[in-house]
């Protein structure tokens, strides 16, 4: 019989106990799995963010619109490698409730921009650019929806109201965008700004943000500097920032939910923790005599450590583990509900490995007072004792 | 029936008092209830002031109209013309001086820089018509005064000058190449308007380029029941097609989405804990019913039934969570209650609002707690009862 044998023995003396740990520990991990995933995918897009990528706003606000003019005007900026604009739509289909996250856009220059996130045919992007009506989706939109390619689909803006009187406009499906990048959602849609500002009746000759790529990321803080400088003191002023910066700002809004993720999972931990602490603690010291006896058949002190703290240890992981499964498991289910929110919510490689980290931690952290106790034990107070 | 009475209450005294023996066992399951019903109660708290706060900002009389399908007032456009038709309408009541008492208003997003964490955030900036604070109830100027028609001047609500820096009484804001005087701080009883930034209509719409467009219209009702004549006679009429609402009915729609999300979130969380909580609770029950083997089967050696047994270690395991479900929403009343704190809202601003308990949530949070206790204590219970003599004598 090996070390590992008299543990796992040693932890399943007690089964229901050992059980009981068990289930406690799977439901730790289980919330840190779930909340730091979602956490992830609520920044990811920071992560995802180019560091050679900049946008430009509205000094006022992201929401208020810039003369289309800048486009060209930033265009020239010297060391702007290419830039595009987008408008937000505030698209739904059908009802206001199926809301769909839609862009105008103008098409050239905007697949030009994301070539590395957006994969789109060429064929179908030459078609997107030629005709007016068209718009691409995204892959997980269009599956949500059942579109193909060719499709004629009306979409409703909550905002613009089209020329015609009425609030939808009717495009076809020149594409359908794989993603290019694991962490890129493709619950989109994009279709032509052309068409778009010609049909609306507010805020004509507008747009929403502007897109840039700089030559390199040193370039940076001059193009920003220059772009805002340019604008200064007209009608409507700019601010540029990285792509990055941006998102860590908007996620911001939403509250701290950082310290929410962070009060909740250690809430769940200091929970488990004192629960497998306490427990482990019992189980040494009914098992004294044993110690004792192992001693006395010439165990050495730092074995009988090792014994203690494996088991812990192996308690932690056998609850860990299939805790963590269980998150990825629910991320997945979850997934295209919070998708608005927070696209690819996964408990992602990175999110598994720190829960081993963890898990370790927490088998040692439980495992160390009784295991030194154990370890230091006398052979004549043990034997006395049971 | 006395004599079993007695028993009960013998052996629950006998099981409470030794309580202190399992000292650290017990409290770990205490302190594990009491972590539970702090996370439960800090969601629903949050949940509960954001509702409080939208919600409790609409009134029954006050109609407000937008453009069909606009769902918030940010996405809504009205036409002069249509302020106009509306005017007309039925069910409106009157000044002193006999005019239609309405408020056309323009809802515009501006950046703010949030004092804790120096981030910008969205903020919104209403231009609002000559009526527009008397439509709102509870509205009172504390510190400076009133803007003055056609002048670049603001007045903040209180909690948006608490949550975002520079809008001190007297400083100057810029927004955009425009600048602006804060000559006024307001109250709104706590409710939305408080995040809000009000100026004069007319300078709002000529310094933002959105000349003879307004977002909303705000319509004193003559009684709420006059809110379905407003409809009709919207209903009726071609060239309106607006939604017109009162709005109670939109504050509540605002506020369910949101409150909806935190509490969704804030209860399947709490459970997934409670399961922890509750094999700390069963552990802790079974280890003392383990520790007072010896006694239970002495106890019924002379006599006592199982059933006094059963109810003393349940009642020992109610204790301890009803212990830590009390502990669990004190913290949370001393952390949590008053907290402010602000998240976008259904309009893309930012909305304040103060995490509040009330005891109907404490009720939900020590509940919680006495069904952890309750389950943890059962199985335990059912062991003590039918622990056989002889075995427990020998334990």
């Amino acid at each position: 019989m090996n070390d590992f044998d008299l543990i796992r023995k040693n932890l399943f003396r007690r089964k229901l106990r050992a059980i009981l740990m068990i289930v406690s520990i799977l439901v730790a991990f289980m919330i840190f799995g779930v909340l730091t995933g979602f956490y992830r995918a609520f920044t990811s897009g920071e992560d995802q963010a180019a560091a050679d990528r900049m946008i430009t706003v509205n000094k006022i606000n992201f929401t208020q619109p810039m003369p289309i003019a800048y486009f060209n005007r930033v265009k020239a900026v010297e060391g702007v490698k290419q830039v595009t604009f987008a408008n937000w739509f505030g698209g739904y289909y059908q009802d206001p409730k199926n809301f769909l996250m839609t862009l105008a856009v103008e098409p050239a220059s905007y697949f030009s921009l994301y070539s590395r996130e957006f994969i789109l045919p060429p064929d179908q992007l030459q078609a997107f650019i030629r005709e007016r009506t068209s718009a691409v989706v995204g892959e997980k939109m269009a599956e949500k929806w059942g579109w193909k390619v060719g499709d004629r689909v009306p979409i409703s803006s909550n905002i613009f109201t089209q020329k015609n009187g009425g609030q939808s406009w009717d495009v076809t499906i020149a594409g359908i965008v794989k993603a290019g990048t694991e962490q890129v959602d493709t619950n989109f849609m994009l279709f032509q700004y052309a068409y778009f500002d010609e049909t609306r009746t507010i805020a004509k000759d507008t747009i929403g943000w502007l897109i840039l790529q700089t030559n390199a990321p040193a370039d940076n803080d001059r193009v920003a500097k220059t772009i805002d400088a340019m604008f200064a003191n007209s009608s409507a002023e700019t601010s540029t920032d990285t792509e990055k910066a941006f998102g860590k700002a908007f996620a911001a809004q939403f509250g701290n939910i950082a310290l929410i993720v962070l009060l909740v999972v250690g809430a769940a931990f200091v929970t488990i923790l004192m629960i497998v602490g306490n427990t482990m603690a019992l189980t040494i010291r009914e098992r004294t005599r044993e110690i004792g006896v192992l001693k006395t058949l010439g165990f050495p002190g730092p074995r009988i450590l090792k014994l203690v703290l494996g088991e812990s240890v192996l308690l932690a992981l056998l609850g860990g583990i299939p805790g963590l499964v269980i998150a990825a498991l629910i991320a997945r289910t979850l997934r295209n509900s919070v998708a608005n929110m927070a696209p690819s919510f996964a408990v992602s490689p990175e999110i598994a490995l720190l829960g081993l980290v963890l898990m370790l931690a927490l088998g040692l952290i439980t495992g160390i007072i009784p295991a030194l106790n154990a370890m230091r034990l006398k052979i004549a107070a043990a034997l006395g004792r049971g | 029936m006395r004599s079993l009475l007695l028993q009960v209450a013998a052996v629950t005294s006998i099981n409470l008092k030794s309580l202190p023996q399992r000292r650290w066992l017990s409290l770990s399951t205490v302190v594990a209830v009491a972590l539970v019903v702090v996370v439960l109660l800090a969601f629903l708290a949050m949940a509960n002031g954001f509702q409080r706060t939208i919600a409790g900002s609409g009134a029954a009389d006050i109609a407000i109209v937008l453009r069909a399908g606009s769902q918030a007032e940010i996405n809504s456009t009205v036409s002069r013309d249509q302020v106009r038709l509306i005017e007309d309408g039925p069910g409106i009541a009157k000044g002193s001086d006999g005019k239609p008492l309405l408020s056309p208003e323009l809802y515009l997003v501006v950046d703010g820089l949030k004092r804790t964490t120096m981030t910008k955030a969205n903020l919104p900036l209403r231009g609002i018509g000559e009526q527009g604070a008397a439509l709102r109830k509870g509205i009172t100027i504390s510190a400076g005064r009133m803007f003055s028609r056609g002048a670049n001047e603001i007045v903040v609500g209180k909690a948006l000058v608490r949550e975002f820096a520079g809008f001190d009484l007297g400083s100057t804001v810029a927004f955009g190449a425009t600048r602006w005087t804060v000559v006024g701080i307001f109250e709104a009883a706590g409710n939305v308007f408080e995040s809000e930034i009000w100026a004069d209509l007319p300078v709002v719409q000529s310094l933002f380029n959105r000349n003879n467009i307004v977002q909303t219209v705000r319509v004193a009702l003559t009684s709420p029941a006059a809110l379905n004549e407003l409809k009709a006679f919207n209903d009726a009429d071609p060239r309106l097609k607006l939604d017109v609402k009162s709005e109670a009915a939109y504050f509540a729609e605002q506020a369910s989405q949101t409150s909806d999300l935190i509490q969704k979130l804030g209860w399947p969380l709490a459970i997934a804990m409670a399961f922890g909580a509750l094999a700390g609770a069963l552990n802790t029950m079974y280890s003392s019913v383990a520790a007072r083997a010896v006694e239970i089967a002495t106890l019924r050696a002379i006599g006592f039934g199982g059933f006094p047994a059963f109810v003393g270690t349940l009642v020992e395991s109610l204790t301890l969570a009803a212990i830590g479900g009390v502990l669990g929403a004190a913290a949370t009343y001393l952390a949590f209650d008053g907290l402010t704190a602000s998240t976008l809202g259904g309009n893309f601003t930012q909305v304040v609002f103060d995490f509040k308990l009330s005891p109907a949530l404490m009720g939900q949070g020590v509940g919680l707690a006495l069904i952890v206790g309750l389950i943890g204590g059962l199985f335990p219970a059912l062991r003590a009862a039918r622990m056989p003599i002889i075995a427990g004598l020998y334990a």
